[in-house]
């Protein structure tokens, strides 16, 4: 079990790293759907190697809503804003040395919740917490609506994969709860998109500071 | 029996208000309130008569601390409700009053359920249901407010999120897996046993996760927007009891980290933000231009009181915190509501745009300064006992460097608040003809002034009690 959460955490990681490289749209759509099935993968793994089965049906859930209905509303938010032209990795040098530091910082944190538990999945939760730190980091960092979920829906997943790690699945009216939400924010968050860019032409933050003061 | 109920008119009230229009969907939203007050009400007596109230198997349960919540949740819910057929006229009005009954169905269900997965879920719930009623207007600044609430609420609710699976994850980890390891009545049982340095981190995520929520600074950033851009009555609600139960989901967990961890770590983390949040506010206190954005930044700066009175601790400083939510929270929905009634009377926010407001609208004008002198924390009204209460606790604990910066930043703020009351209240009067409707006075703001004084003066009997009660479940 230990080597199978390792390497499927770490394959996360990578992608993560990935997404805060690569700057194209639909490249960075495509490493999401890759994140999440990675991450229903990982309960899926766990579940079964553990004798749970309730979370290899929540990791079906997950693939469910990560992978296919939440980004099919992604490609809508993405297919009316203008694609970036950007070389990959062109700007992402800076990034991606943040988010390198925040993997160390990752592993600082957690120090007290490793020293606590002896469970076979430990030395991968500081992994998951990486990847929930970048996701919080692309999304402060976004430059326009798609990059701010697409950085909130990261921190999601890695919040999802600690879950898993360190308590092998939450309560089930809990994790019932977490799809629903973010399923609905995704779904509010393009009607507010939508809009913002009938009356702007545009998502791009600069324009939306107006409110100040 | 009594919470079920309590928790279903708004939800039943909402279902219907969708599907009406004009005069049945109001009269649906008068219904609704009225019966949420009622049970509220009902359901703090209960409360204090025979101890916590629980139902569906303990999942829902109310003790002194939710039915103080409750309670306010109806009141300022019923403010909002008679103020709302104002706002209602221009726009959808089934969404309107729908979108309001949900919103205070999930701050109810927050400040009554047992399970803190279950109040993480509800939480999460009054974004959703109030993002649409801070785009209400649907103006071009709306839409942005709700974008910015939207995202840096959902946010702040993820890291909340992660506190939460830290609290379980100490919780198994030492107890193994049980259907009621998330329940709070558990974790209190079990606080002694709990892993000290994970339960510090997890206290951290749930201070940063649903301080977002509570309007804490740093985190605060969405709240002048979201608060300034919604309709009155949805002002009043976010400002007056939503901040409040962000406060709540943290005074949840304090008594928790408290006893696996020592009462010193929440409370210096709490003082700390509560000094940030005060500070930053009265800066913007006096820089503000519009008056609802200046209202909104005030809110900040009580948040902040609220956590330094829950820094300091001890039965004072805890009481004085819970009690302040409360006149906040009247104080804030008078003005906002006060607030709504002027801008639609001058037709803008500025605050350079209205002049000699004593003059030219005499009612909404006097009850305007009454309510500003009571948020500046001046007797008779409440705040000021309640300030009183948590320096006293301040100076009493000996945090005497505390309490001194923030009686300093109060009466930064104060100055900040009167500079602004002052150029709005006198002044020649306004040459506008204003009409019979636009001088008459929101009597739900004059019964919002009526209980401050109440609480400022002559408690009512069972008051005491009551918050003492409150009190004693966070700080024991």
């Amino acid at each position: 079990m230990t080597a199978a959460a390792n390497l499927l955490t770490f394959l996360g990681l990578v992608v993560t790293l990935l997404l805060v490289w690569r700057q194209s749209l639909p490249g960075r759509l495509r490493l999401f759907v890759a994140h999440s099935v990675l991450l229903a993968l990982l309960a899926a793994t766990i579940g079964w190697l553990a004798g749970r089965p309730g979370l290899v049906g929540v990791g079906a859930v997950f693939l469910l809503v990560k992978a296919w209905a939440i980004p099919r509303v992604l490609w809508r938010i993405a297919a009316g804003a203008p694609v970036r032209l950007v070389a990959p990795g062109k700007s992402a040098g800076l990034a991606l040395l943040a988010a390198g530091a925040l993997v160390v910082a990752a592993y600082a944190i957690m120090l007290p919740v490793r020293a606590a538990t002896e469970l076979p999945t430990e030395g991968a939760i500081p992994l998951a917490f990486a990847m929930a730190l970048i996701g919080l980091f692309l999304c402060v960092t976004g430059r326009d609506a798609f990059g701010h979920i697409l950085g909130f829906l990261v921190l999601e997943n890695g919040i999802f994969g600690f879950a898993i790690l360190a308590t092998y699945g939450l309560p089930g009216i809990v994790e019932a709860g977490v799809f629903l939400d973010v399923l609905v924010i995704v779904l509010i968050m393009e009607a507010v998109v939508v809009r913002v860019r009938q009356e702007h032409d545009s998502i791009e933050e600069e324009r939306l500071r107006e409110l100040r003061g | 029996m009594i919470l079920p109920v309590l928790l279903a008119l708004p939800l039943a009230g909402a279902a219907l208000a969708f599907r009406a229009a004009g005069r049945p969907a109001a009269a649906i939203n008068g219904a609704a309130a009225a019966g949420t007050l009622a049970a509220a009400l009902l359901l703090a007596v209960a409360v204090s008569r025979a101890g916590a109230v629980t139902a569906f198997g303990g999942l829902l349960r109310a003790d002194a601390l939710s039915a103080w919540m409750v309670a306010l949740v109806g009141l300022v819910g019923a403010f909002a409700a008679w103020e709302a057929p104002r706002y209602a006229e221009r726009a959808a009005p089934g969404r309107l009053y729908g979108l309001v009954q949900l919103f205070v169905f999930t701050m109810l269900l927050a400040v009554t359920t047992d399970d803190v997965g279950l109040m993480w879920v509800a939480v999460e719930g009054t974004t959703l249901a109030s993002v649409f009623l801070v785009n209400f207007e649907r103006t071009r600044a709306s839409l942005e407010a709700s974008y910015k609430y939207l995202l840096i609420c959902s946010v702040g609710i993820a890291v909340a999120f992660l506190g939460t699976v830290l609290v379980y994850f100490a919780d198994v980890n030492q107890f193994g897996q049980s259907a009621h390891a998330l329940r709070w009545t558990t974790l209190l049982r079990l606080a002694p046993h709990l892993p000290p340095r994970v339960v510090e981190l997890a206290f951290v995520f749930l201070v940063v996760g649903y301080g977002t929520k509570a309007g804490l600074a740093p985190m605060h950033t969405w709240l002048p927007d979201a608060h300034s851009e919604a309709p009155a009555p949805v002002s009043a609600l976010m400002s007056g009891v939503l901040l409040g139960v962000g406060v709540y989901a943290v005074l949840r967990f304090k008594p928790v980290v408290d006893a696996a961890a020592g009462p010193e770590f929440a409370g210096r983390i709490l003082t700390g933000l509560g000094l940030l949040s005060m500070a930053l506010a009265a800066a913007f206190l006096w820089t503000s231009v519009n008056y609802k954005r200046l209202l909104a930044y005030s809110s900040v700066e009580h948040i902040g009181i609220v956590c330094l009175g829950l820094g300091f601790g001890g039965a004072w400083g805890t009481a004085g915190a819970l009690l302040h939510i409360a006149n906040h929270a009247l104080a804030k929905s008078a003005l906002f509501l006060l607030a709504g009634r002027i801008r639609a009377a001058y037709g803008s926010a500025e605050i350079g745009a209205v002049r000699g407001l004593l003059g030219s609208l005499p009612g909404p004008g006097g009850a305007f300064l009454a309510a500003m002198l009571a948020l500046m924390g001046l007797p008779p009204f409440g705040l000021f006992v309640s300030e009183v209460m948590i320096f006293g606790a301040g100076f009493r604990a000996g945090r005497w460097l505390a309490a001194m910066l923030g009686l300093a930043i109060l009466v930064a703020a104060f100055a900040g608040l009167l500079r602004a009351t002052n150029a709005m209240v006198y002044g020649a009067a306004d040459t506008r003809p204003f009409g019979a409707a636009e001088r008459r006075v929101p009597a739900s703001a004059l019964a919002a002034l009526g209980l401050l004084v109440l609480t400022g003066l002559a408690w009512p009997p069972g008051l005491a009690a009551a918050l003492a009660r409150a009190a004693a479940i966070v700080a024991p």
